[in-house]
């Protein structure tokens, strides 16, 4: 109640008692408030003497100034410590100068964390907001920056693609979305670059992040819950990631290497049959064959595999001056990966500036990224064939045009893989440059009045070529005798935003408020130009020329987009005790049809801190509990430009009719839905937070509930549509979801220097597909087939259907006989169940079964010091993920062999007997469960020429459990397990030098 | 900083304009892009987007995932021939393509899906054809021009054949369907079979006087002859549609298509079937494809790579090294319909890669392979391109009017009798090679359906004749694997229609289901 007090006391001495102020001898108190162990300034401290107050600015300074003479006591306060108050005594006219040192008492608290056009004190957060800094972050051979924070955040799921620098995808809270882009917004000091992974440009397969070097984050703050993420509007549904960068600072050592080598080794590899086992097969199934076959035993993936060897060199220069900060940074990268062929290679150069001008009233920061980075890809095919070749076949054969072996089995024959990255080239470029200028100016004649001016550019290039010469076998009988393609595209995004910042000065009216209000101009351009050709005339250009060719498509996409905003946000703080926040922005973009083209997205959340209340406060051992609740409507429109426009697509010239003698190229016109807008997910979220022992325990828990609607979806159209399908916002969505983090230090470093903090995140999400159906009183659910695999033309093995997750795999009940073998027989019925008792097995038996998506995900992250040492492992665990084992089902079949030539088999047909392929039977679709090593670390911190340094060595999936028959439970997003790229054990080791 | 306020306040304009690509308000400013679109709908036919081989599909990944599969060709080949007596195809794995060998396809086939989107996509781009070819549209672009005014009247009428011709397969696969002639605002009601059908004679006997003449330079269009030649299929199966019988109508359009005297049989009858095809005299209305210009996995491409297998040789056929599909073969019913020894030009390229029988559907060499199509011209050279036949589709060929004109007059529908034998043994005489096998008089109906079925092979005609014989529903004629088992067995009735995708079900509220699906 004393807080009520004081604001009361400041309210009253605004209104009434104002007047007699005057009358009496004043003077002023002016100080710095700093924390007594870092000796670091502490912004936003609130100093009280008497009636008056003041809170402290960016270097901890503050001036209160009518002071009544005499000697009161004067309080300074900041969440996450504990309160000081000193007795003062102040003569009229006089100037005290009283400087204060807080300690610490619940750090966590206090810690600035970076919001959307601002930052916060996490305790007076009000939504779902994790921020994870550099020294929490993961370690090992880490090319893209989301690898970062892999299980350090509940609800947070980042999955990778095995490649070195392969695309990464974060899930937060589940997909919102189906067609539209699930991956989260991402703004990098500041700047938002764009929708889509990370926006720019990439190199299809590696990630667009690549191109911000890990080494140089400082935070990564993940805006999990709608209310916190609302700030951006239509592109925020998929939550934020913000992503700040280190700047030169006080204490920060002058130069900074740290360099590390890395090796890796494949983890597992599909469970294809051997030599003997496979000539067997063919003896049995296919006699016909067996003239074919070799005496050699040969292993494929032995030969298209290596050790990826890597090396990452970072060299850091930064200084401060009086007014200045400035921070250089020069990164290379050199890294192969397990698969022959594959590598990447990057040079990244960072300058971050910062300057304050006028009496500090001005605060200019830059910031230039700058990476280029140069790949190449293992080309299409090589994982797949290394599974489908013989291994009874020999590599080479000197009587081949080009020395390799290959099979005689024309079309039905699968290609040598050692062949293929012998000839074959696949390789691509990325550059990416990404900077911002932000100015900021506190206005002389409104204290606490700031105006933002963030001015920003992110340009990217990303070329592609690939080559297959006519000689290899692949173009032999596709009949393409020879194919070349060459993309390069180029991107330039800019961004204005100006926004006003006003945080009340304290008395004005109980609490403190914050409020901001600003507008965003963001365009972009785009060129696209391809060539493809294919028959050529030579191999002997390769990707450096442009020979004549049978069939030639060549094409360029020019495309603009843009997307204006305004936005405000009000944050209120009563005493630390009641927190609201209301912001409110509105979006203009030009991916909604001219007739939508504006969307407003509100939030609304609310904390109340009750163990700031009298009833808890007195309880020691209570730190912090604050209930958190809120609600907000995020929108999404990470979806291709001009979906709203109807258009007329022109033929190529290999599309065209005969009319007679002549041929004429098409115009096709394409049915659009012109009202197309924007993806809509409004989300209820409720939680608490929770310390313990002055924060030596704290947890966060969170229950969320996502309804996405005006689903964009690509649907069918009733006929007499202008095109069978349209893109129109149609379905809705839910996700439902529990969250838990907990932070335990559970040693504490003091005299005996072991130090213990353990990490707990846990997170639930139920994704259920509510609706696709464009009319209500249709006769049927409408369910579209999605989820593409191998081993026939068109297969699919997943679904969109309402009321079941989406992605769900849709599939025959296989029956199993008495000792649990799948049954195989050439009557259906016999093998499959017939699930609507028509006496038939046809498509209409399929049944959504499971989805890829985790149910649980589990993360704990351990960080031990002992002395000099420090020792750190990260654990993951996945509960029900499902995933379809394309390469058993494809392969695990006796009719493989009666091909052209005979393809390997899967080891699962040892046990199922199958003689046809049952693509589309759940006997594949397998629990993927796993619990997964992600990483051992083990450092130690030394003195060399009295320089610090300190040498570390890491292990990245150390070991995974499963009982996932596949090569990897977790890669990719979609739950299909199709010759992907085998995951890799990484062994690093490295030095960091400060000097 | 003033600066910047102005900018905040010229800039909340939003509107971005596809640069890229020819936009609907723009598209018809060049007078070329009428002749454009009416070659889209033609290319309907014969391609599966706007791209050579694959690409830019015209049937979107979400109503039939492969493009090659949704070539209209195709799919009509694959829907009027898999279910019968004439072909079953070898693929486990591709969709659910084993359904049709023995037609106990599911409500949710993909390839009756894909059948049936592609017919409204052929209506959809002949209704918004004939909507920004009006005249009042035309004077509003100040195309006033009378030679091009008569130039688009021509293009209209192609335009209304092109529809009229997918609303009868339309008709003859799914029964009851929406009649949709104009831009489409709401979900459309069903029509009945009736109205379909009669829509189709109107719109037919409506444009006849104004499509092109017939010349080398109209090859690949429809002529006149043409829309007799599509009139007369209905009149022959009107009875299977409405109910009732239209004997003598047909006899009328297929007189008048004979009697033009623009067509005579091509002396030797594989001509009609390969690269060059497009100089056979037989031909009334083709899908052409061509090596170089018109490139799509459907029509003869799939005819002719899916037909290839087993020990077969590809560059026999025109195709490149691993060209083979291993896909189609005869069911042993049609094999043995033929007088193999005799009948030399229809049978002489049949190859038997493995066994006659076929106990295993999935298995290439059994059944007989029939590669009847080929890219390779009459005198023996192979096409333009190893992948994409020269070869085109004959939709409508002479042989089938005589054939039809058989029928008709044994039917009740009027003609000529000796007539009629004649054309009969001109048919056979040109298999043959010799009188040998001609008939001294007509033979009774069910000869003419055999008849239909060896000279009509794999022409996408067999399950129309044998609805219209009422023999490819119940038992009075069983073939391998007809309702499930080898021997083959019964089948129900339903199966005389195709079910409406429940996709479509799902869009347009207004629909029933065929009975019995």
């Amino acid at each position: 109640m004393r807080r009520v007090h004081y604001a009361m006391c400041a309210l009253l001495a605004l209104t009434w008692t104002a007047p007699l102020v005057a009358q009496q001898p004043t003077g002023t108190i002016r100080g710095r408030i700093t924390d007594n162990s870092t000796q670091q300034p502490i912004t936003g401290a609130t100093v009280t003497v008497g009636s008056r107050t003041a809170l402290t600015s960016n270097e901890g300074r503050y001036t209160i100034s009518g002071v009544p003479a005499g000697s009161d006591l004067l309080r300074a306060r900041m969440i996450g410590y504990v309160q000081v108050s000193q007795p003062v005594m102040v003569a009229g006219g006089d100037t005290v100068t009283v400087d204060l040192a807080l300690t610490a008492q619940a750090v966590g608290l206090s810690a600035i964390v970076v919001t959307g056009y601002g930052a916060q004190r996490a305790g007076d957060i009000t939504g779902a907001v994790t921020q994870v800094s550099d020294s929490q972050f993961n370690t090992g051979r880490i090319i893209a920056p989301a690898l970062l924070i892999q299980s350090k955040i509940p609800g947070v799921q980042v999955v990778d693609n095995n490649e070195p620098g392969g695309g990464l995808s974060i899930r937060i809270r589940g997909a919102t979305s189906v067609t539209a882009d699930n991956e989260p917004m991402y703004v990098i000091d500041g700047l938002p670059v764009g929708t889509g992974a990370g926006g720019g440009l990439s190199v299809s397969g590696r990630d667009p992040l690549n191109t911000i070097n890990p080494e140089e984050i400082e935070t990564i703050t993940v805006l999990r819950d709608a209310s916190s993420a609302a700030i951006y509007g239509a592109n925020a549904a998929n939550g934020v990631v913000l992503i700040q960068t280190k700047r030169g600072h006080r204490g920060a050592p002058q130069f900074e290497y740290t360099g590390s080598v890395s090796s890796s080794v494949i983890d597992r590899r599909p469970d294809m049959l051997n030599a003997a086992q496979f000539r067997t097969a063919v003896q049995a199934y296919a006699p016909v064959n067996v003239p074919q076959l070799g005496n050699a035993s040969t292993n494929w993936f032995d030969l298209v595999t290596q050790t990826g060897m890597g090396a990452d060199h970072n060299l850091v220069v930064s200084g401060v001056g009086d007014a200045s900060n400035w921070r250089l940074s020069l990164g290379y990268l050199n890294q192969d990966g397990i698969v022959v062929g594959t590598t990447t290679k990057r040079t990244t150069f960072g300058l971050n500036y910062g300057q304050r001008l006028f009496k500090d009233r001005f605060e200019l920061t830059g910031s230039v990224k700058f990476a280029h980075a140069d790949y190449r890809f293992t080309p299409g095919g090589v994982v797949g064939n290394a599974a489908q070749m013989g291994p009874t076949q020999p590599v080479f054969d000197t009587a081949s045009g080009t020395g390799y072996y290959e099979w005689s089995g024309g079309i039905q024959s699968p290609d040598n893989p050692v062949a293929i990255l012998a000839l074959g080239t696949d390789r691509g470029t990325n550059v990416r440059s990404i900077g911002n200028v932000h100015g900021q100016y506190s206005v002389p004649f409104l204290e606490g009045l700031r105006l933002h001016v963030n001015l920003g550019y992110d340009q990217s290039r990303a070329d592609r070529e690939s080559f297959s010469p006519s000689v290899m076998h692949s173009e032999q009988k596709s009949g393409y005798l020879g194919e070349f393609s060459r993309s390069n595209d180029e991107q330039t995004n800019q961004v204005l935003e100006t926004y006003l910042n006003y945080t009340a000065p304290p008395g004005v009216i109980p609490g403190n408020v914050d409020v901001t209000a600003g507008y965003s101009y963001q365009k972009e351009h785009g060129e696209y130009p391809f060539i493809y050709e294919r028959s050529l005339t030579t191999d002997l250009l390769g990707t450096n020329g442009i020979p004549g060719a049978g069939t030639v498509q060549n094409r360029l996409f020019v495309e603009d987009y843009k997307l204006i905003s305004f936005f405000g946000r009000l944050n209120y703080n009563y005493a630390d005790r009641f927190i609201a926040s209301v912001s409110v922005r509105r979006d203009g973009s030009s991916r909604f049809g001219p007739d939508n083209a504006w969307g407003n997205f509100p939030a609304v959340s609310l904390a109340w801190r009750v163990s700031q209340e009298s009833f808890l406060r007195n309880l020691g051992w209570l730190s912090d509990l604050k209930l958190r609740v809120s609600r907000a409507t995020t929108g999404n429109q990470a979806f291709g430009n001009y979906l709203w426009a109807a258009t007329y697509a022109l033929g190529d010239d290999q599309t065209r009719a005969q009319f007679g003698n002549e041929f004429v190229t098409t115009l096709r016109p394409t049915g659009v839905d012109p009202n197309i807008s924007w993806e809509e997910t409004r989300t209820t979220n409720g939680g608490f937070d929770l310390g313990l022992f002055s924060q030596r325990v704290s947890g966060t828990v969170d229950f969320y509930s996502k309804k996405t609607s005006g689903l964009i979806f690509r649907i069918p159209a009733p006929a007499g549509s202008l095109s069978s399908a349209i893109t129109t916002n149609i379905g809705s969505m839910s996700n439902t979801g529990f969250e838990l983090s907990l932070d335990s230090k559970i040693l504490e470093a003091r005299a005996r220097k072991l130090a213990w903090t353990v990490t707990l995140t846990a997170s639930h999400n139920t994704n259920k597909l509510t609706s696709i159906n464009a009319y209500a009183g249709s006769a049927q659910a409408q369910q579209i087939l999605t989820g593409g695999i191998a081993g026939g033309v068109g297969s699919t093995i997943q679904v969109f259907i309402p009321g079941q997750p989406i992605n769900s795999f849709f599939v025959y009940q296989q029956k199993y006989d008495a000792s649990g073998k799948p049954i195989y027989n050439a009557d259906p019925l016999q093998m499959y169940v017939d699930r609507n008792n028509d006496g038939v097995i046809n498509v209409d038996d399929r049944r959504p079964f499971h989805d890829p998506a985790p149910k649980w995900v589990f993360g704990m992250s351990n960080y031990v010091t002992v002395g000099h040492l420090d020792f750190g492992f990260v654990l993951r665990a996945y509960t029900g993920n499902w995933v379809y084992n394309n390469v058993a089902s494809s392969q695990g079949a006796y009719s493989e062999v009666t091909r052209g030539s005979p393809y390997n088999l899967h080891a699962s047909v040892l046990k199922t007997g199958f003689l046809t392929q049952q693509l589309l039977s759940d006997y594949y679709v397998e629990d993927a469960s796993f619990l997964r090593m992600d990483n051992i670390t083990v450092g130690y911190a030394l003195t060399y020429h009295r320089q610090p340094m300190r040498i570390f060595g890491a292990v990245q999936s150390a070991f995974t459990l499963t009982g996932y028959s596949g090569v990897d439970p977790t890669s990719g997003l979609n739950g299909i397990d199709n010759n992907r790229y085998p995951r890799s054990r990484t062994f690093t080791g490295g030095l960091s030098l400060q000097f | 900083m003033a600066f910047l306020f102005l900018t905040v306040g010229a800039c909340t304009d939003t509107l971005v304009q596809p640069k890229s690509t020819i936009s609907e308000g723009n598209v018809f400013a060049d007078v070329g892009s009428y002749k454009k679109f009416l070659a889209k709908i033609y290319a309907g036919l014969a391609v599966t987007g706007q791209q050579g081989g694959a690409g830019q599909p015209d049937i979107d990944p979400a109503v039939f995932p492969d493009e090659g599969f949704s070539n209209y060709v195709r799919l009509l080949w694959n829907l009027n021939e898999l279910p019968t007596d004439e072909a079953a195809v070898a693929w486990g794995g591709d969709l659910s393509i084993q359904e049709l060998n023995t037609a106990l396809w599911a409500a949710n086939n993909a390839f009756v899906k894909g059948m049936y989107y592609r017919v409204y996509f052929q209506v959809a781009l002949a209704n918004e054809f004939l909507r920004q070819s009006e005249d009042a549209k035309l004077a509003e672009r100040g195309q006033n021009d009378p030679g091009f005014r008569a130039e688009i009247a021509q293009y209209r009428a192609e335009a209304r054949f092109l529809r009229a011709l997918s609303y009868w397969h339309g008709l003859d696969f799914f029964g009851n369907i929406p009649l949709v002639t104009g831009p489409l605002i709401t979900p459309p009601q069903q029509a009945t079979k009736q109205e379909i059908f009669d829509y189709i004679v109107s719109e037919l006997n409506a444009i006849m006087n104004d499509l092109p003449p017939h010349n080398a330079s109209t090859y690949g269009r429809a002529n006149k002859w043409a829309a007799h030649m599509l009139l007369a299929n209905v009149y022959l199966n009107a009875q299977v549609y409405t109910g009732q019988e239209h004997w003598s109508d047909g006899m009328a359009e297929v007189t008048a298509v004979i009697n033009s005297n623009d067509y005579s049989l091509a002396p030797v009858w594989r001509n009609n079937f390969l690269a060059d095809n497009n100089t056979s005299p037989e031909i009334i209305f083709p899908v052409p494809s061509d090596g170089k210009n018109t490139q799509a996995y459907g029509n003869t491409t799939f005819l002719i790579h899916a037909a290839c297998g087993g020990s077969m040789s590809p560059t026999v056929y025109g195709l490149a090294a691993g060209g083979c599909w291993w896909g189609n073969r005869l069911k042993p019913e049609a094999y043995n319909n033929y007088d193999g020894a005799n009948d030399t030009a229809r049978t002489s390229f049949f190859v038997v890669t493995g066994q006659v029988p076929m106990p295993n559907l999935t298995n290439f060499t059994d059944g007989v392979a029939a590669p009847k199509f080929a890219n390779v011209t009459s005198t023996g050279a192979p096409g333009s391109d190893g992948t994409f036949p020269d070869t085109d589709f004959p939709m409508f060929r002479l042989a089938d009017a005589y054939l039809m004109y058989v029928e008709l007059n044994l039917r009740g529908g009027g003609g000529d009798a000796t007539t009629a034998l004649n054309y009969l043994n001109a048919i056979r005489q040109r298999g043959y090679g010799n009188t040998n096998g001609n008939f001294a008089q007509l033979p009774p109906l069910d000869s003419i359906l055999a008849e239909r079925g060896r000279e009509l092979l794999w022409e996408a005609h067999r399950r129309v004749d044998l609805i219209r014989f009422g023999k490819f529903t119940g038992n009075t004629y069983v073939w391998s694997w007809k309702g499930g088992p080898q021997a083959g067995t019964s089948l129900d009735v339903k199966y005389n229609l195709y079910p409406l995708p429940e996709s479509e079900l799902s869009a347009n509220p207004n629909l029933h289901q065929n009975p019995g699906y």
